[in-house]
């Protein structure tokens, strides 16, 4: 089999803790039999609103949120079914940079230990780490001078590209990105959606982006897949959503984006050439 | 990597300034005192209690060059029971904080990180000591313990290292959810690493530094406790002990008939809990900018 | 034509904690907006545009150098050192904070909002605040339902348009607007955009708004001014600077902005932006620009730009200019 990730009829939620804590466990259904396969090599984006539950989507993929029902197949296995050291043998293949890079570092640790610390975790000796280090932060375009400095000195688009170099220091084969530009000015945004796709076609990995965001999307990724409150509306190659989406959602998307830039009808969009 | 190395950058962020210069002098002078204390005391025997014998004529004297602090109810050189007390009010504030903070990270932090069952039973945990009153402890160690400075310790401790259970368990409880725990999770660091680096690590600074501004409560409740005859034995040198001693004979005239008496071991308890606030205080204020002050103080 | 806001030669520093040097976030800035304009201020991050705004609100911090003048509807509000916002600071000038999750308090009602605001700036009792607040909900398209509910009761877009209701409801001629769509969903971005918009046309308020988006200025703004490294570049109508932009780093800004169904490469800006410290006359954008002189040394004046009134930039290499 080829997919390199399947969901299939996944249901999660979170348990909520209002009222009596421990009494009733009451359940926050966010995904509802949300089912998609990812291939080797794919460059996937999934599209939605605020609170439409893509964040959880890749909590339940990075095996960090147990579904209620429904299987996460990831290379064949059932994450959730394996015993924890096979699921960290299968997590530790997936590179992940989350949402928010002014909480994602650790604000006193310097930024070689954070980039390093897959590595080390994985039982690699440090002077062997150190190398490395160097050579991915050549890779996302950071100088070496900052090795020693704390992520609090670093500017959001830095601290992003820390982030990526951490992601893929273990030479992972899926990448998994949560708005990875959302936090950045559109200048900055440019330089990570560029960083991203050269990282795409040199180390050929599987890339998952979440964003909210259809004109970064279109950067970063060659099939939509657009959520609304949990569920899946609608699935397909980015051309084929833009040129004719299917849902009203989809469309009511795509019109607010383009009133932004001015553009008034969906007639105007004009797909052409290819991206460098 | 230690995760204190912030913590050093921290001190010497602020040595410059003048309040944390002045509070670092006093709290020097304070640890040099109590460590030389005993040589240059000029009677270092009365300061450890000895009362001399036959020498009637030397009780409640006032300030003078022989005996620059006066003597007390015993005919003791007030000047060297004084001095040689800063090592007890050291040995107490020290020991205090530094093993209820110990006490209470160690709590606070295995809560936060582990929820469920462990979070629910060190926080009932916490709460119970919390409510413990440290006098009422030391009541009960004083009648079945001899006196000395375990009592004191242990009093105080029980209850104190709930309150550093809690201020590290919010602290911890705000980093335990933030994405660099959940990534070095993914990544399969272990939970010891884990803890030590990115929730000790970050929440460090702001405990260590109401750990240092604890000291002055530190000594300021263990001498309360000494006031009360509760901890260190009569005739020891602590400034609780003098003060105890000093209106224990002679009542509430002390303070007309002989003000030396409560004078001067209150003046130390006073400089030296000073000398710890005015430490931290820069520190904290360096921290959360928001405490910074729009006008600044005199010095 | 009466002049909302007018800066002359204004420039605003920050002092550092140590107290031993001055980052200059606004340098020597002319600039007039008029009475109903709605007006753009775009520029990348740190280049100063928060603290321009932040100077025409009234709310700088404390730790805060200026120099030059600035009037707003001719009333002297910074005069060199000195500042005087007394009458204009929530009541001529509205400012609408760029975090609507946090600019928030999760204790007060929506009510209670509209109340503390208008009773600080307005002396309005709870009766009066309460009839402008459903009056200037009305104009956002929100009803009176969400006076009793509490910040977390409402989506992020509904919360931004509370706080652009609190503005409206001072009756403020000029509103200010920080990045009032970076914290919300590309979804919603477009109907608090066109809702200003439409506050500005309907209300004749003065908009400013401030943005990294150098392509979402056009669905609201008439005119704007890029801002680099704490200069005005280029400034013009929105729809000339966007056609026919001039300025090397307007370019390079439209060019890393992302265009629905327009395949075409982005183009980052490069280098990072600097903190100036020493307020030096040469051309800001000179270590980044591809297209440098030697001439580019000097600092460059702002020209207008062939026939086209009121467009002006700051370059040397214009067409026109001296060297090309
Ligand atoms: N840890 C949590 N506990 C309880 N509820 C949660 C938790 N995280 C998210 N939720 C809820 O789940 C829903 C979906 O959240 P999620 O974070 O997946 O959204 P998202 O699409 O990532 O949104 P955003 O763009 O704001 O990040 C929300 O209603 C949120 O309130
Ligand atoms: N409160 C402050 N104290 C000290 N320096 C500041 C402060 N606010 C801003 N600065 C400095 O002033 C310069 C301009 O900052 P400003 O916030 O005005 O930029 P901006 O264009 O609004 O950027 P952004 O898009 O990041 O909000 C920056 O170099 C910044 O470091
Ligand atoms: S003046 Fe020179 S350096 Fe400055 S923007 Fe124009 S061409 Fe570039
Ligand atoms: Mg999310
Ligand atoms: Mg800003």
């Amino acid at each position: 089999m080829s997919s390199i990730l399947e969901l299939q009829k996944v249901t999660a939620g979170y348990k909520s803790v209002k009222g009596f804590k421990s009494l009733i466990k009451r359940v926050e259904i966010v995904l509802r039999e949300i089912s998609f396969t990812v291939e080797k090599g794919e460059r996937v984006a999934i599209i939605g609103e605020s609170g439409s539950g893509k964040t959880t989507i890749l909590r339940v993929i990075l095996g960090l949120l147990k579904p209620i029902s429904g299987k996460v197949l990831i290379y064949g296995k059932d994450l959730y079914s394996l015993p924890s050291d096979q699921r960290l043998q299968i997590l530790r293949r997936i590179g992940y940079v989350p949402q928010d890079p002014y909480k994602s570092l650790n604000p006193v640790l310097k930024i070689k230990y954070i980039v390093g610390e897959p590595l080390e975790a994985a039982g690699v000796e440090w002077r062997y780490i150190g190398e490395r280090i160097r050579e991915v932060l050549k890779i996302v375009g950071l100088p070496q001078s900052i090795l020693n400095d704390t992520a609090e000195e670093l500017s959001g688009g830095m601290r992003q590209r820390v982030l990526i170099a951490r992601a893929i220091i273990a030479e992972p084969e899926i990448l998994v990105l949560d708005e990875p530009t959302s936090a950045l000015d559109v200048s900055i945004q440019a330089q990570i959606i560029n960083l991203l796709n050269s990282i795409y076609n040199t180390f050929k990995v599987t890339m998952i982006t979440v964003t909210h965001d259809l004109g970064v999307a279109q950067y970063l990724a060659d099939r939509l897949i657009i959520l609304k409150s949990g569920k899946i509306v609608e699935e397909g190659s980015v051309d084929e959503v833009l040129r004719d989406p299917k849902s009203e959602y989809t469309k009511s998307l795509i019109t607010s984006y383009l009133r932004i830039t001015g553009i008034n009808s969906l007639n105007n969009i004009k797909i052409r050439g290819q991206y460098v | 990597m230690p995760p204190s190395l912030p913590f050093i950058r921290l001190v010497h962020r602020n040595l410059r300034k003048y309040r944390f210069k002045i509070g670092l002098s006093i709290t020097i002078a304070i640890l040099v005192l109590s460590l030389v204390s005993q040589y240059i005391a000029p009677y270092p025997r009365e300061g450890l209690g000895y009362v001399p014998v036959g020498e009637e004529s030397r009780r409640l004297l006032p300030p003078s060059p022989q005996y620059l602090f006066g003597t007390d109810t015993l005919g003791r050189d007030l000047f060297s029971r004084v001095i040689m007390a800063s090592r007890s009010a050291i040995i107490q504030a020290f020991s205090v904080v530094f093993l209820s903070l110990i006490i209470g990270l160690i709590v606070g932090v295995l809560a936060a990180y582990f929820k469920g069952l462990v979070e629910l039973v060190l926080n009932y945990l916490t709460e119970l000591f919390m409510a413990i009153p440290s006098i009422v402890i030391a009541l009960f160690f004083r009648l079945t313990l001899e006196a000395g400075f375990h009592v004191v310790i242990i009093s105080l401790v029980t209850t104190w290292w709930a309150w550093y259970a809690r201020i590290t368990y919010v602290y911890a409880k705000g980093v335990v959810e933030l994405d660099y725990v959940v990534l070095a999770k993914l990544s399969g660091l272990s939970p010891a690493k884990i803890i030590m680096r990115h929730v000790v690590g970050v929440i460090i600074q702001p405990i260590l530094v109401q750990a240092i501004s604890d000291l002055g409560s530190a000594l300021l409740e263990a001498s309360g406790i000494n006031f009360m005859g509760l901890g260190l034995p009569p005739g020891y040198p602590d400034w609780g002990v003098i003060l105890y001693e000093g209106i224990s004979e002679m009542g509430i005239i002390a303070f007309t008939r002989a003000p030396w008496l409560v004078f001067y071991p209150g003046l130390f308890i006073l400089l030296t809990t000073l000398g710890f606030t005015l430490l931290a205080d820069p520190l904290r204020e360096d921290l959360d900018p928001r405490l910074r002050r729009r006008w600044k103080l005199w010095f | 034509m009466v002049l909302a806001v007018r800066a002359s030669g204004i420039s605003i520093g920050y002092i550092d904690e140590e107290e031993e040097y001055i980052v200059w976030a606004v340098r020597r800035v002319d600039l007039a907006i008029e009475e109903g304009d709605a007006f753009c201020l775009v520029g990348e991050s740190g280049s100063g545009k928060t603290t321009f705004a932040n100077a025409i609100a009234g709310i700088l911090p404390p730790h805060v150098v200026t120099r030059g003048k600035l009037y707003i509807f001719d009333r002297l509000a910074i005069d060199e050192s000195t500042w005087n916002f007394n009458g204009l600071r929530g009541r001529v000038v509205s400012y609408i904070p760029q975090n609507p999750g946090t600019s928030l308090s999760p204790f007060l009602t929506i009510e209670e909002h509209f109340y503390h605001v208008l009773r600080d700036t307005l002396r309005y009792d709870r009766e009066k605040s309460r009839k402008a607040a459903i009056e200037a909900l009305l104009k956002v398209g929100l009803d009176r339902g969400v006076l009793e509910d509490y910040p977390h009761e409402l989506s992020g877009g509904m919360q931004q348009r509370v706080l652009i209701a609190i503005a409206l409801a001072s009756n403020a001629k000029i509103i200010v607007a920080d990045e009032p769509t970076s914290a919300i969903d590309a979804n919603l971005r477009a109907s608090v955009l066109q809702l200003l918009g439409k506050l500005n046309r309907e209300y004749r308020v003065t908009l400013l708004i401030v943005t990294h988006d150098l392509a979402s200025t056009s669905i609201v703004c008439n005119r704007l001014a890029v801002m680099l490294a704490g200069k005005i570049v280029e400034t013009g109508r929105t729809i000339s600077v966007l056609r026919n932009p001039q300025h090397p780093y307007t370019k390079m800004l439209l060019d890393c902005v992302p265009l629905l169904g327009v395949k075409k490469p982005l183009k980052p800006l490069p280098g990072e932006p600097i903190q100036v410290v020493e307020d030096k006359a040469i051309c800001p954008f000179r270590e980044r620009c591809p297209r440098a002189i030697d001439k580019c040394v000097e600092e460059p004046p702002l020209k207008p730009v062939g026939d086209e009134e009121s467009h002006y930039v700051k370059c040397w290499r214009l067409t026109g200019g001296e060297s090309e």
